[in-house]
């Protein structure tokens, strides 16, 4: 998907500005990290290209629509090919692992043959092999982020939003989580990923070869940060 | 996602949302069951009713008193007369002699014969008529009046009228009653389905969220309330089958307990499946209108 928003301005009900008259622009098949530090709004812009918080004012276009317009059934459609690991967008208490991820290819309309053993497969990958029968409660918070962001990716989203994937990740948790990331971007998915950490920054910078946009956001405004990854 | 994958989701996922929900998927099965057993009550008097009138209809006599004139040639006509009208089942002659016999089995009314030194009664007809005829006889009976040697005809219209008045009244207000014991079990029902899914609003919003379609999040529950309707249907028709079986030898034949053991048992299973529908339509319902709430309606 591609997306392109001008003049983003987004105050919150306290009165905080979070977005001041931001540009942001992710062609499709993109992949772009957000900086910035705790409080900075991240997570806000995540929210505002999902379409979960409308901004204040400014245009916010995602494949040239503009996804606060859509009515309810547009909007489920739209959703069907978005993917969001979010902080808030928990696990089903009451599904197990694989349930969880089972329930998603069901919900974006992705279900078919075969899904066991790409489930099975994909926990496998990211070192959570003889979880699919466990509960959320038995698995470490660290799964648990895991898990969530493999039920955001598991139907090949064309928009994936991360918010802080890999917070509570040890390192080679986030090393797995991140190439799972690239590989999603190969296929052709936009991604668009918020971290405040900077140790997540180097160790991209050393193992990525295709482009990354880098954008800092720092109070209100989105700018890029000089060295994009080459 | 193919037809009978959605639907085998929706089974396994409302039913293990009544066991996930225990307690309040109890208090809905109690709820409904006390409901259901109520209006099984209305329901079973009904068809009693129905019965008692139906038997009364197969039983019901007209009795045709001719005049002392009356002679042989006269009874001929008048029983030829009786019996080329279709509703007629049968008719037979009751003599005044006969007669007398019968009412000397009195001892008051032997006293009184004795009294008068002569029989004071005469020959009648006793008319069998055959069921649901005796709705509209007033033609029949003018015709018979005709004919000089006829005296009286006695069919107990008012009584008949009567019974059946008395027995419309009872079914309208079965009716009405049962149609607020309904109401009410519907609305309370809907209120613990609405506790139900509060319980459970983070998933609703999570699934939301997610783009889950309306039927991901309808159909499963619609299909907890139609179990937890069935449970209350089916705890109800438990017990009076139980009822059924074991009241027969417990309980003494009085206060019409022998007319309702005496229902057939197709009457038995047509209740059993009402109130089996009756469930389904309560818990459907109160599911339904547990979704039409506000607040979930607002989550998109």
């Amino acid at each position: 998907m591609r997306i392109q928003a001008f003049h983003l301005t987004k105050i919150h009900p306290s009165g905080v500005k979070v977005l001041d008259d931001a540009y942001f622009s992710a062609p499709e098949g993109s992949f772009t990290v957000v900086l910035g530090d705790s409080r900075a709004g991240k997570s806000t812009i995540l929210k505002i290209l999902g379409g979960e918080e409308k901004p204040t004012s400014g245009v916010l276009k995602i494949d040239h629509k503009d996804i606060y317009a859509f009515s309810e059934k547009e909007k489920r459609q739209w959703l069907q090919g978005v993917g969001m690991i979010f902080p808030d967008l928990k696990l089903f208490p009451d599904k197990t692992v694989e349930e969880n991820i089972h329930f998603v290819l069901r919900a974006k309309g992705a279900s078919g043959e075969g899904e066991k053993e790409a489930i099975a497969k994909l926990l496998s990958n990211a070192g959570l092999a003889g979880k699919a029968s466990s509960q959320p409660v038995g698995l470490s918070s660290g799964e648990q982020r895991m898990v969530l962001a493999l039920r955001a990716m598991i139907f090949r989203p064309r928009l994936l939003l991360a918010d802080d994937p890999f917070q509570g990740l040890d390192d080679k948790s986030t090393s797995i989580l991140f190439h799972l990331f690239r590989e999603l971007n190969r296929t052709g998915s936009t991604i668009v990923l918020s971290t405040q950490q900077m140790s997540f920054l180097s160790a991209a910078k050393e193992k990525l070869s295709p482009s990354i946009q880098w954008i800092k956001l720092d109070e209100g405004k989105l700018e890029p940060l000089e060295e994009s990854v080459s | 996602m193919s037809a009978p994958t959605r639907l085998g989701y929706v089974l396994k996922e409302g039913f293990l949302q009544v066991l996930r929900a225990r307690g309040l998927s109890t208090a809905v099965i109690v709820i409904v069951a006390c409901t259901l057993l109520q209006l099984s009550f209305f329901l079973g008097l009904s068809r009693v009713l129905d019965h008692a009138l139906g038997s009364a209809s197969e039983k019901f006599e007209m009795t045709v008193f001719l005049t002392p004139a009356a002679e042989a040639v006269d009874r001929q006509r008048i029983e030829t007369l009786l019996l080329a009208d279709p509703r007629v089942a049968s008719v037979r002659l009751v003599t005044k002699e006969e007669a007398l016999q019968e009412f000397r089995k009195d001892p008051e009314i032997d006293q009184m014969v004795q009294a008068l030194g002569e029989n004071p009664l005469t020959d009648s007809f006793t008319v069998v008529l055959r069921k649901d005829a005796a709705a509209n006889l007033d033609d029949l009976v003018s015709k018979i009046k005709q004919d000089s040697r006829v005296e009286e005809v006695d069919y107990g219209k008012n009584e008949w009228e009567t019974v059946s008045n008395l027995t419309r009244l009872a079914r309208w207000v079965g009716l009405v009653l049962g149609g607020f014991i309904f109401l009410t079990a519907l609305f309370i029902v809907s209120s613990t389905l609405t506790l139900a899914l509060w319980a459970r609003r983070e998933d609703y919003i999570l699934m939301a969220r997610m783009g889950a379609p309306l039927w991901m999040r309808w159909a499963p529950y619609l299909w907890e309330g139609i179990l937890e309707g069935w449970g209350g249907a089916l705890v109800v028709v438990v017990l009076l089958e139980a009822f059924r079986r074991g009241a027969g030898v417990a309980l003494p034949k009085y206060s019409g307990i022998d007319m309702v053991m005496a229902l057939p048992a197709a009457d038995w299973t047509g209740l059993y499946l009402t109130l089996l529908a009756l469930g389904t339509v309560l818990g459907f319902l109160g599911a339904f209108l547990a979704l039409q709430r506000k607040w979930i309606r607002e989550i998109h």
